[in-house]
């Protein structure tokens, strides 16, 4: 047996330990070369899923497995963990914990590619905590800033209590299958129906959704989302918003898509109102909000709605749309986070004890002070919206197609008013996007046109690039897409 | 003992924790009532590996216990520095983040 599949996993795991031991031995003037350092590890890891990313096999006794769906989401998570390494190069410069940071970003990657590879619940749960572990810290890296702490705890207890009720889940599953492993699971639900039996699968199943939903921020359990994003250091949210929410989406794809199929109708009723409230919420809430941060973080939750919607259906193209969705979404919402990083920065070199950096005043005249970064937002607003040629354009459109074909086979109309919600819904999300290029664009600047650092540009650009570039040619995209909802769906 | 005596005792230790989480006002309160409500969890996977008759329930509530020492250690980690920079830990003083 060769573990050459996972490489990836295991250089980020020996860098992440090395970069702790570089950090005790260096001077704190030197560590400015660890965010180097780790983009290289990334690169290298990058490159590697990138070229294997047809591979396929299993692991320490089925406990890992490598298929089409754990390698679209490494993909994500990998790039993801990229531009939010490049954009900290600069936003922790002469840092003096920067060895940590690193380290935790790398770490916290790992759990992410656990989580996308875990063919057993137990495997799942370790890297759900190691993810989560690693981000609770991060959130609260600005140890004395108060609004970052604040974050920090939100944080810490409502991931706790969601890793309590899906480990709760998890263990009701084990007790009604008598098996940890996913597809042993799934073959014994698919020879004895969920209800069927006893009334416990039915209390599982609500344990795991809710366990799950924490982290995707669907909108019952979505509370935490906008106040640790507000808080937690930008470069930060982005990894939390693009990455570790991803994570939810992919135990939930491995889990929880084939026991829907087992049940189909009753359960596709109650996900669909449950998408159709988080979109709906999370559009609403986020006109009214004067923190780009947090409107940011609130479109997320409507963003978390779309990718729901493939529970809906699953069919395999509304998983597809649901697995390009959350990739588009990855890189736009990264992206667009970086972007007010830059607007920070640049706010607070205009004024060193600058209080509220992400406030929309602060955008007045981006287009003038600083080009680069808010043509980029521009690309990210657009795309987040849904307008073509972009990544967030495909993936909607492979999404609601796909729920419209069902619809018009199944010749059901709520299925078809869900699609049309969900299209008023960006329609609606343009509004509060077009409010901050107005203030890019229109209103005049207050200030000197900065020079943006070189990471920062770097790294929009290369989100810029991912966004555009899935828009205008997607077809390897979608079929990495089509082959992965194969595997969640087992056929 | 039969097996439903074990999960109802876990049940009720889960929703003690729950109940915990939602009226305690002091961060240590709810770090301990979240303990309760993994350990819950733990005593279900035991309970059930020995109804069943077969370890892996163990095994996994053996790497419950650990993950769960590394995230109490994590939340006083938090606590400790949020009481440095605001003087308290009580959860209804801590508001600056509000929409």
């Amino acid at each position: 047996m060769s573990y050459s599949l996972l490489a990836p996993e295991i250089i980020l795991t020996i860098l992440g330990l090395v970069i702790i031991l570089i950090g005790l031995l260096t001077k704190d003037e030197s560590k400015n070369m660890i965010g180097y350092l780790s983009a290289a590890g990334l690169i290298a890891s990058l490159v590697y899923v990138l070229g294997n990313i047809n591979g396929m096999g299993t692991f320490f006794y089925n406990a890992l497995v490598i298929d089409p769906l754990s390698q679209i989401f490494k993909l994500i998570f990998l790039v993801v963990s990229l531009l939010v390494v490049i954009a900290s190069i600069s936003y922790f410069k002469d840092n003096r914990n920067q060895d940590e940071y690193y380290a935790l970003i790398l770490l916290s990657t790992v759990g992410m590619m656990v989580v996308a590879s875990a063919n057993d619940l137990v495997t799942l749960f370790v890297g759900f905590e190691l993810a989560s572990m690693s981000t609770y810290v991060l959130a609260g890296f600005e140890k004395r800033n108060p609004a970052s702490l604040e974050a920090a705890l939100k944080y810490f207890i409502i991931g706790s209590l969601s890793s309590a009720l899906m480990l709760f889940g998890m263990s009701l599953v084990y007790g009604i299958t008598g098996s940890t492993n996913i597809p042993a699971i799934i073959a014994y639900f698919k020879t004895n129906p969920l209800f069927a039996t006893s009334s416990l699968d039915i209390i599982a199943m609500i344990f795991l959704i809710a366990g799950f939903g924490f982290k995707m921020a669907l909108v019952p359990f979505h509370m935490w989302a906008p106040d640790t994003y507000e808080g937690s250091p930008t470069v930060v949210s982005s990894l939390l918003a693009a990455g570790s929410k991803k994570m939810g989406f992919v135990a939930a794809f491995r889990v929880l898509v084939l026991a829907l199929v087992a049940i189909r109708m009753d359960v596709q009723m109650a996900f669909a109102i449950l998408a159709v409230i988080t979109m709906t919420y999370g559009n609403i809430v986020a006109i009214s909000q004067r923190s780009i941060k947090r409107m940011l973080a609130y479109s997320s939750i409507a963003q978390a709605g779309y990718i729901a919607l493939a529970f809906v259906v699953t069919t395999q193209m509304s998983i597809a749309g649901g697995v390009l969705l959350a990739l588009g979404h990855a890189l736009m919402k990264s992206g667009a986070f970086i972007a007010v990083a830059v607007v920070g920065y640049m706010v607070l070199s205009d004024n060193r004890n600058a209080k509220n950096t992400d406030d929309l005043d602060n955008f007045a005249g981006l287009g003038k002070r600083a080009p680069i970064t808010a043509f980029s937002l521009f690309v990210f607003f657009l795309a987040l919206a849904g307008i073509p040629p972009s990544a967030g354009f495909i993936g909607k459109f492979v999404l609601f197609y796909s729920i419209t074909i069902e619809a018009v086979a199944q010749a059901s109309n709520w299925l078809l008013f869900i699609v049309i919600i969900a299209i008023l819904n960006s329609a609606l999300s343009i509004y509060y996007y077009a409010r901050v290029i107005r203030y890019m664009y229109v209103l005049p600047p207050v200030g000197e046109k900065i020079k943006e650092p070189a990471p920062y540009v770097i790294a929009i650009l290369l989100a810029v690039i991912g966004t555009i570039g899935v828009g205008i040619y997607p077809e390897p995209f979608i079929r990495m897409a089509m082959n992965a909802a194969s595997v969640v769906l087992g056929v | 003992m039969s097996l439903y005596t074990y999960l109802l005792i876990s049940a009720i230790i889960f929703v003690i924790g729950a109940y915990g989480i939602i009226t305690q006002r002091s961060g240590i309160k709810i770090l301990m009532c979240i303990e309760l409500m993994l350990n819950s969890a733990n005593l279900n996977l035991v309970a059930f590996s020995s109804f069943n008759g077969n370890a892996t329930g163990q095994v996994f509530a053996i790497f419950s216990i650990a993950i769960a020492a590394a995230e109490a250690a994590i939340g006083f980690a938090i606590l400790v520095a949020l009481f440095r920079v605001r003087d308290t830990i009580n959860l209804d003083n801590i508001n600056i983040l509000r929409w």
